[in-house]
C-alpha cells in the first residue's frame, strides 16, 4: 500500500487518503543529523548536497526521480512524453501542466509564473545560479496559462528532463524572490534561509552551518501527510558522530553520508538501534591515465597537453597492464564494505544504462607482467622495468583523504609487484578540486602521470558526462586549464558517437550508444580505469519506517511518506 | 647571683636539623644534609649572643630551627621553660609573639601586596583582640620607634629604601612585645653607611626593651660592636663559643683564630694579626669529615683529631671550646648538662 | 595608568591595521577555492559566474578595501542603525558569507551565546578546578595528592580533544546514555527540565574542554605557589604567629595569584575563539566550528573576519592582562 502510495506520487492527492494511514502530523518529530551542516536553503545559489538535500524537505521540482532512477511527477498532473503530446513532435519544447489547487505553505496559489521567475532567477548572468547547466539550451519559459508552463529549447532535446526535475531544480516562489534576481541574489539572506516552498515541511527556523526546524506545511496537497508534526535537521561534526548519534544512541533519526570504515559499520549495526542504507548513484572512484606528457622539463604551456604524447601511458598495453594488477574487489572491501562495490565502467548504473563489463575485476597479475614484457618494458637490475634505458616511473596523485591514501598503497604495492617504480603524491582536495589555473597541483593541470578522485553523471542520462570526454574538453592554456576532459583524451569516433547521441530519442538506442561511449574510455582504450562503484552510506533508525534511499534524487524525496513505526 | 637569673631565656640543647637528600628514579632517601649537627648554647634575659661562620655553616638554619620556622631534628629549645620543639601546632603559634625574627633580606621577607601598616598591624589582629584604632595607634607607636615617619603607614614595601624596610621588619617583630628576637643577618643586605643605623637601632630598642637577641652574621667587626658572648661554627657545630673581648683578644679554637685574623683591626695602633690562610673546600655538610668536622683544613691537626669528635668544653672561665688541642677546665668526666651550668654560673 | 592604556590603545591601532592586511594576504594567498566544494557535475563556466557573483573574482587589493570599510564602516553602521533606526549605512552590502550568504556578523551574533555558554563554563569549571589542585599540590609538594595533580595536569595536557572526547562520548552517552552527543542549539531554557537538559548537553564538552584547561592553569598556579612558599615574607608571616590557613591563602596565594590571573586573562579570547574541534566533535554551533566549516569551505570573508576578530581579542585581552597585573600587583607601575 504505501509503496504503491508512494509511487503514485501526487496523484494521491486527488484520491481519498488511504484510512489505514495516520493523520497528518501526528507522529511528532523527525530528526536528521547531516555529517556538514546546512548552510543555505536555496539550491541554486549552493550546490552543496547537504544543502539540496535540506531544501528538498520544503522546495519542490515539478517531477522527481523515484528510488530506480524512474521520473515521477511531484507538481504536476503527469510526466510530458512524446505519446500524451507533453513534449513536441520536433522536440524542441516541453509542457508541463500543474496539479490544481497547487498552494505555497504561505496559502498563495502556485502558478505558472512561479516556474517562469524560477527559470529567469537561474538564468540571469550575474546571479552565479549554481544549476543553471539544468537550464542548458533552454531558450525560453512561458506561462500559457496559470498552470500550464512550456519551457521551448534552442534545438531539439532528446532528454528535456532537466529544467524543474529533480531536487537541484525546484520551483521557487515568485513573490517571495522577485527582489533577489540577479546580482541582488547573495544578499536576500532571509529567502534564501527560509524559502516558501510547497514541500511537505516549511522552515521554521535556520542556523546557519547548524541547524534548520521545520514544521509540516499546512497546504501540502495530501491532507494526510506529512505523518510527522516537525523535523529538525542537526548539522556538523563528522560521519562517524552521525552515524553514532542514530545507531548507538538513538538521538536522531536519520543520518545523512555516513561513510565510515566497514568494521566501524558492523560494530554500530550490532547496537541494534538502526540500520544503513546504500544508495547507489553513478559516483565511480576511479584512476585517470595522462595520455600526455607531463614531464617537469617541459615548457610551462606544454606540460601536459596534446602537443607532447605521454611517453609510456599512450600505449594501451602498459595502461592495460596497470589496470589489470589492481584488485578491485579489496579496494571496496577496504575503502567502503557495504557502501562501495568493484566496477569496470565509468556508468556503472541505473542497469539500463550500463555496460555489463566485468572484466577487470579478477586481478591478473601474470598477465599485465606478460603485457608490459610485450610491450618492450623489461624488469631491470632493481626489479624496476626499463626500456631504452628509462626506467618505468609513475607519478600517481590523489587528494588528502585516507581511504585514498590507502588506495595508493595497495595500488603502489601490486604496481611494484609489476615492476613499476610509483611515487605517490595528495594534494589538499581544495586545492586539487579548487580550480585556480595558477596553481600546479588542480587535477585539470594533471602534473602526474595517473590521477584519482571520484566522479559522477548528474542524473540518470549520462549525455553531458559522456560529452566530456571529447577532444575539445581537454584542459589546456588555451581555455585556462578549464576542462572536464582530465585524461586529454582524443578520439574522433567517439567525439562522432557523441554527436550522435545527441541527437538520438529513442532511449533505448541511447542507452546503447552509451554504453559504447563508456566501453571506449575504459576497457577498449583503458584511458580511465574505474576502481569502485560508490554508494552513498546513510543511516537510519529501527523507529523510522518509509525510507526508500534514492541515489538519483534527495534521499528525502518520499519524506511525506515517513512515518515513525510503533 | 639570683635563681631566675641564673636560668638562661633560651636553653638549646643538642639540637640537629638534617634535610633529608632524596634520589635515584624512586627517590630514596639515601642521606642528609646535616646543616645543624648537635647544638647546645644557652642565652640569657637581656644578653646578645652573636652567631659567626662562614656562608653554609649552618648559622641561619640554627635561628629558624629555633623559633620552629624548621622543624627540628632532634634536640631541645626551652624558652621560658617551654620546650619549642615539641609544642603542638596551635600551642606554638600562641607562643610565637615571645620569639620573634628580623630576616636578611628586607624586601623578599615583606608581602609586596600588604601595606606597611597591614604588615605591622596582622600579628595584632592574629593575636589580639584589639579594634582598628587600637592597633592603628600600635602602629604609629612602634614606626615611632623604628625611626619610620608615620606618613607612609599606607605605602606598600617596595616603596622604602632597604634601610627604611628593615626598620619596617624590625618594628613588625616588635609588634607584640616579643623578649627574644633572632635578627638573621639582618644588615647583610644593606648599605654599609645604613648597617651601623639598624644596629644601633637595635641596641637602642633592646635597652629600652630588654630584649634577647641572637644576632647571626657573618660581619666579625658588627658581632663585635653588637654582642655579648660570641658563638663561631664550622659546619653546623660550634667551635668555640667565648666572651666577645676573650674571644677578639686571644681566640682559642684553631678556626676562630683564622676566622679572627680577617677581621680589619680598627685600631692601627695594634699590632696586626698574622692573617692564617685556609687551605682546601669546607667540605660537604651531607657527608662530613669522620673526626673532627674542621680536621681537613686545621693547621694544627693531629692524629685523634681525623678520628674523633671533639665536645664543645669549657677550658677556660666562661670559655668553650671543641678542641683536642684543649684540657677541659674541670678535668671531670660530668656530663654536658652539668658542665653547661657550671660554666654558666662562672661566666655570670 | 590611564595615559598608559590610552597610549597602548592608540598604538593598538596600527598593530590591528597590519595585522589584518597580513591575514587578508595570508587567506588569500592559501591554496583553495569556494569552488571545491562544489560537485564536479558543476560545468565550469557556470563556476566562473558564481566566482564572478561572489567578487571573489576580484584582485585582491580591491577585496581588501572593500572589507576594510564593510568592517569599519558599514558593518558598525548597521549596528548603530539597527538600535536607533537611523540609516547610516545606507543599505551598503555586509560582509557575506560565500558559503551562505548571510552577513557574517549575524552568523557570528547567532553563535557567540552557544561559545560563551560552552566553552566559557569549561573555562569557569576548568579554572574552578585548577586553582585548589594547583595550590594544594604546591602546599604538599610531593605528596600522593601532588603526584595524582601531576598525572591528571600531563593527561590533560597531552590527550588531545578529538580522543578524550570521543572516549567521554563512549561512556557516558554510548555505554551510560546520560547525555546525548549532539548539542541541541535550539533548546531555551524556560523551566526545570529543559534546564536540567542543557546542563546534560553542556556536561561533555565541558568536560572534555575543563580537562585540558584544568591542566594548563593548574600547573601554572602550582608552580606560581612554589615560588611564592619559599619566600621570605612567607617566613615573617608564619613567624608572626599566623595560622597555617591565614599563611597560604593570604600570604602565599595572594601573590601567586598574580601571575596566574594574567595567564587566566590572556587564555580569555580563547573562549571566543571557541573550540574547534570540541565544538565540531558535540555539535556546538559555536565561532570554533564556525571558523573551521568556513575554512574547508573556502569562505574567504568568514575566516577573514573571524580571524580579525581574534586578533583585536587578543590585543584588548593583553592590554587587559598588564592593566590587570598593574592593579594586583603594587610594584608594578605604568607611568
Amino acid at each position: 500500500m504505501k509503496l504503491k502510495t508512494a509511487l503514485l506520487g501526487a496523484a494521491c492527492a486527488l484520491s481519498f487518503a488511504p484510512a489505514a494511514f495516520a493523520d497528518r502530523g501526528t507522529d511528532g518529530e523527525v530528526k536528521f543529523t547531516f555529517p556538514q551542516a546546512v548552510s543555505i536553503m536555496n539550491p541554486f545559489l549552493s550546490s552543496g548536497t547537504k544543502d539540496v538535500y535540506a531544501a528538498s524537505l520544503v522546495l519542490e521540482p515539478l517531477a522527481g526521480f523515484d528510488a530506480d532512477g524512474v521520473i515521477i511527477p511531484k507538481l504536476v498532473t503527469e510526466i510530458p512524453t512524446l505519446e500524451n503530446g507533453g513534449i513536441s513532435a520536433d522536440l524542441t519544447s516541453i509542457t508541463w501542466k500543474l496539479l490544481p489547487d497547487l498552494k505555497w505553505s504561505d496559502g498563495s496559489p502556485v502558478t505558472a509564473d512561479d516556474a517562469v521567475f524560477t527559470a529567469a532567477y537561474c538564468m540571469d548572468p550575474a546571479g552565479g545560479c549554481a544549476q543553471l547547466s539544468k537550464f542548458d539550451g533552454v531558450a525560453k519559459v512561458e506561462a500559457v496559462d496559470a498552470s500550464t508552463v512550456k519551457v521551448t529549447f534552442t534545438g531539439p532535446k532528446p532528454n528535456p528532463y532537466t529544467a524543474f526535475v529533480g531536487a537541484l531544480s525546484p520551483i521557487l516562489q515568485k513573490a517571495q524572490f522577485a527582489a533577489c534576481q540577479g546580482a541582488a541574489a547573495p544578499t536576500c539572506t532571509d529567502p534564501n534561509n527560509m524559502p516558501i516552498g510547497t514541500g511537505p515541511f516549511k522552515v521554521t527556523g535556520f542556523t546557519v552551518n547548524d541547524t534548520v526546524t521545520l514544521a509540516m506545511n499546512d497546504q501540502y496537497r495530501d491532507p494526510a501527510k506529512p505523518a510527522f508534526a516537525s523535523a529538525v535537521i542537526k548539522g556538523g561534526g563528522d560521519a562517524e558522530g552521525s552515524a553514532r548519534a542514530v545507531m548507538e544512541t538513538g538521538e536522531f533519526d536519520y543520518a545523512w553520508n555516513t561513510q565510515i570504515p566497514p568494521d566501524s559499520q558492523a560494530s554500530m549495526t550490532a547496537a541494534g538501534k538502526g540500520e544503513f542504507v546504500v544508495a547507489f548513484g553513478t559516483l565511480v572512484e576511479r584512476i585517470e591515465m595522462n595520455m600526455t606528457d607531463p614531464d617537469p622539463a617541459l615548457p610551462e604551456g606544454e606540460r601536459s597537453t596534446a602537443k607532447h604524447p605521454h611517453p609510456f601511458l599512450s600505449d594501451i598495453k602498459v595502461r592495460t597492464a596497470l589496470s589489470k594488477a589492481i584488485d578491485r574487489q579489496i579496494l571496496s572491501d577496504v575503502g567502503y564494505g557495504a557502501g562501495g562495490k568493484p566496477t569496470c565502467n565509468v556508468v556503472p548504473a541505473p542497469d539500463a544504462w550500463a555496460s555489463d563489463n566485468t572484466g577487470c575485476i579478477a586481478q591478473d597479475m601474470e598477465g599485465a607482467k606478460k603485457l608490459l614484457d610485450e610491450a618492450g618494458w623489461v624488469p631491470g637490475a632493481d626489479g624496476i622495468r626499463e626500456k631504452d634505458g628509462k626506467k618505468l616511473h609513475v607519478l600517481y596523485q590523489s587528494t588528502v583523504n585516507p581511504i585514498r591514501q590507502d588506495f595508493q598503497a595497495l595500488i603502489k604495492d601490486w604496481w611494484t609487484e609489476l615492476g613499476v617504480d610509483v611515487e605517490l603524491k595528495a594534494i589538499d582536495p581544495s586545492v586539487f578540486f579548487g580550480g585556480d589555473a595558477g596553481s600546479p597541483d588542480t587535477f585539470q593541470k594533471f602534473y602526474a602521470d595517473v590521477e584519482m578522485y571520484a566522479n559522477n553523471s548528474d542524473g540518470t542520462d549520462p549525455e553531458t558526462y559522456l560529452s566530456q570526454y571529447q577532444c575539445v574538453n581537454a584542459p589546456s592554456p588555451e581555455n585556462q586549464w578549464q576542462g572536464e576532459n582530465m585524461n586529454r583524451f582524443c578520439d574522433p569516433a567517439y567525439d562522432a558517437k557523441v554527436k550522435v547521441l545527441t541527437t538520438t530519442v529513442d532511449v533505448a538506442e541511447r542507452q546503447k550508444i552509451a554504453k559504447e561511449l563508456n566501453d571506449m574510455v575504459t576497457k577498449d582504450s583503458m584511458t580511465v580505469i574505474p576502481l569502485v562503484h560508490r554508494g552513498t552510506l546513510s543511516a537510519h533508525s529501527n523507529t523510522l519506517g518509509g525510507v526508500k534511499i534514492n541515489a538519483w534524487d534527495s534521499e528525502m524525496w518520499n519524506v511525506a511518506d515517513w512515518f515513525r513505526v510503533k | 647571683m639570683f635563681d631566675a637569673a641564673t636560668t638562661p631565656l633560651v636553653q638549646v640543647d643538642g639540637l640537629k636539623m638534617y634535610f633529608p637528600i632524596y634520589s635515584g628514579i624512586l627517590r630514596r632517601h639515601t642521606g642528609n644534609v646535616k646543616a645543624v649537627d648537635g647544638v647546645s648554647f644557652n642565652i640569657q634575659a637581656g644578653e646578645t649572643l652573636g652567631l659567626v661562620g662562614e656562608s653554609g655553616c649552618g648559622k641561619s638554619t640554627v635561628g629558624r630551627a629555633l623559633l620552629r620556622l624548621y622543624e627540628p631534628t632532634a634536640g631541645a629549645v626551652v624558652i621560658e621553660g617551654e620546650d619549642i620543639a615539641k609544642l603542638t601546632p596551635e600551642a606554638l603559634r600562641r607562643k610565637r609573639p615571645t620569639m620573634q625574627m628580623v630576616f636578611q633580606d628586607p624586601q623578599a621577607s615583606l608581602n609586596p601586596r600588604m601595606t606597611l601598616a597591614d604588615i605591622i598591624s596582622e600579628p595584632l589582629v592574629e593575636h589580639t583582640k584589639w579594634n582598628a584604632d587600637r592597633r592603628l595607634e600600635r602602629v604609629y607607636e612602634l614606626m615611632d620607634a623604628v625611626g619610620l615617619n608615620r606618613r607612609f603607614a599606607n605605602r606598600f614595601p617596595h616603596e622604602f629604601s632597604g634601610g627604611q624596610r628593615q626598620r619596617i621588619g624590625i618594628a613588625r617583630a616588635l609588634a607584640l612585645n616579643p623578649k627574644f628576637i633572632v635578627c638573621d643577618e639582618p644588615i647583610a643586605a644593606l648599605d654599609v653607611s645604613i648597617q651601623a643605623q639598624v644596629v644601633n637601632l637595635l641596641e637602642d630598642l633592646q635597652e629600652k626593651l630588654g630584649l634577647t637577641y641572637l644576632f647571626i652574621s657573618h660581619d666579625l667587626s658588627m658581632v663585635r660592636h653588637i654582642a655579648d658572648r660570641v658563638a663561631v661554627m664550622y659546619l653546623g657545630r660550634i667551635a668555640e663559643l667565648s666572651p666577645r673581648d676573650d674571644l677578639f683578644a686571644k681566640p682559642l679554637h684553631p678556626y676562630a683564630e683564622a676566622l679572627l685574623s680577617a677581621v680589619n683591626e680598627p685600631d692601627p695602633s695594634l699590632a696586626r694579626r698574622p692573617r692564617i690562610i685556609l687551605k682546601g673546600d669546607v667540605p660537604s655538610p651531607a657527608r662530613p669529615p669522620k673526626g673532627c668536622n674542621f680536621s681537613t683544613r686545621c693547621p694544627k691537626a693531629f692524629a685523634r683529631c681525623h678520628v674523633e669528635k671533639p665536645e664543645l668544653q669549657e677550658v677556660e672561665p666562661g670559655r668553650h671550646v671543641a678542641c683536642f688541642l684543649y684540657a677541659p677546665q674541670t678535668g671531670s668526666t660530668g656530663t654536658s648538662e652539668a658542665k653547661e651550668h657550671n660554666q654558666q654560673g662562672e661566666y655570670q | 595608568m590611564l595615559t598608559f592604556t590610552l597610549r597602548r590603545l592608540l598604538l593598538a591601532i596600527p598593530t590591528l591595521l597590519v595585522i589584518s592586511l597580513v591575514i587578508f594576504l595570508l587567506v588569500d594567498l592559501a591554496p583553495g577555492s569556494p569552488m571545491s566544494e562544489i560537485p564536479l557535475t558543476v560545468p565550469p563556466d557556470v563556476r566562473r559566474k558564481m566566482m564572478e557573483a561572489l567578487g571573489a573574482d576580484q584582485p585582491v587589493f580591491v577585496r581588501y578595501v572593500l572589507w576594510l570599510r564593510q568592517f569599519f564602516w558599514v558593518e558598525p553602521a548597521t549596528l548603530f542603525d539597527g538600535w536607533f533606526g537611523t540609516n547610516w549605512a545606507g543599505g551598503e552590502q555586509r560582509i557575506l558569507s560565500w558559503q551562505s550568504r548571510a552577513p557574517v556578523f549575524t552568523i557570528i551574533g547567532q553563535r557567540i551565546p552557544q561559545t560563551l555558554t560552552v566553552i566559557g563554563t569549561a573555562y569557569l569549571v576548568g579554572v574552578m578546578i585548577a586553582l585548589p589542585i594547583g595550590i594544594y599540590s604546591a602546599y604538599r609538594q610531593y605528596s600522593l595528592f601532588d603526584q595524582l595533580g601531576t598525572l591528571f595536569a600531563m593527561i590533560g595536557f597531552s590527550v588531545p580533544t578529538f580522543f578524550s572526547g570521543t572516549l567521554i562520548i563512549i561512556i557516558f552517552a554510548v555505554t551510560l546514555g546520560w547525555f546525548p552527543t549532539k548539542y541541541d542549539t535550539n533548546l531555551s531554557v524556560t523551566d526545570w527540565p529543559s534546564f536540567v537538559k542543557q546542563l546534560q548537553q553542556m556536561a561533555m564538552p565541558v568536560m572534555t574542554l575543563g580537562l585540558a584547561n584544568a591542566a594548563v592553569i593548574s600547573r601554572y598556579m602550582r608552580s606560581s605557589m612554589l615560588d611564592n612558599m619559599g619566600m621570605d615574607y612567607v617566613r615573617t608571616a608564619r613567624a608572626k604567629g599566623l595560622t597555617e590557613r591565614v599563611v597560604v591563602l593570604k600570604h602565599v596565594l595572594r601573590n601567586s595569584m598574580i601571575p596566574v590571573v594574567t595567564v587566566i586573562a590572556l587564555g580569555i579570547p580563547s573562549i571566543f575563539g571557541g573550540a574547534i574541534i570540541t565544538e565540531n566533535l558535540f555539535g556546538v554551533n559555536g565561532i570554533g566550528a564556525a571558523l573551521i566549516g568556513a575554512i574547508h569551505a573556502s569562505d574567504l570573508p568568514m575566516v577573514q573576519t573571524l580571524a580579525f576578530i581574534f586578533a583585536v581579542l587578543i590585543v584588548s585581552f593583553n592590554l587587559i592582562a598588564d592593566v590587570l597585573y598593574g592593579l594586583l600587583d603594587p610594584r608594578i607601575r605604568y607611568d
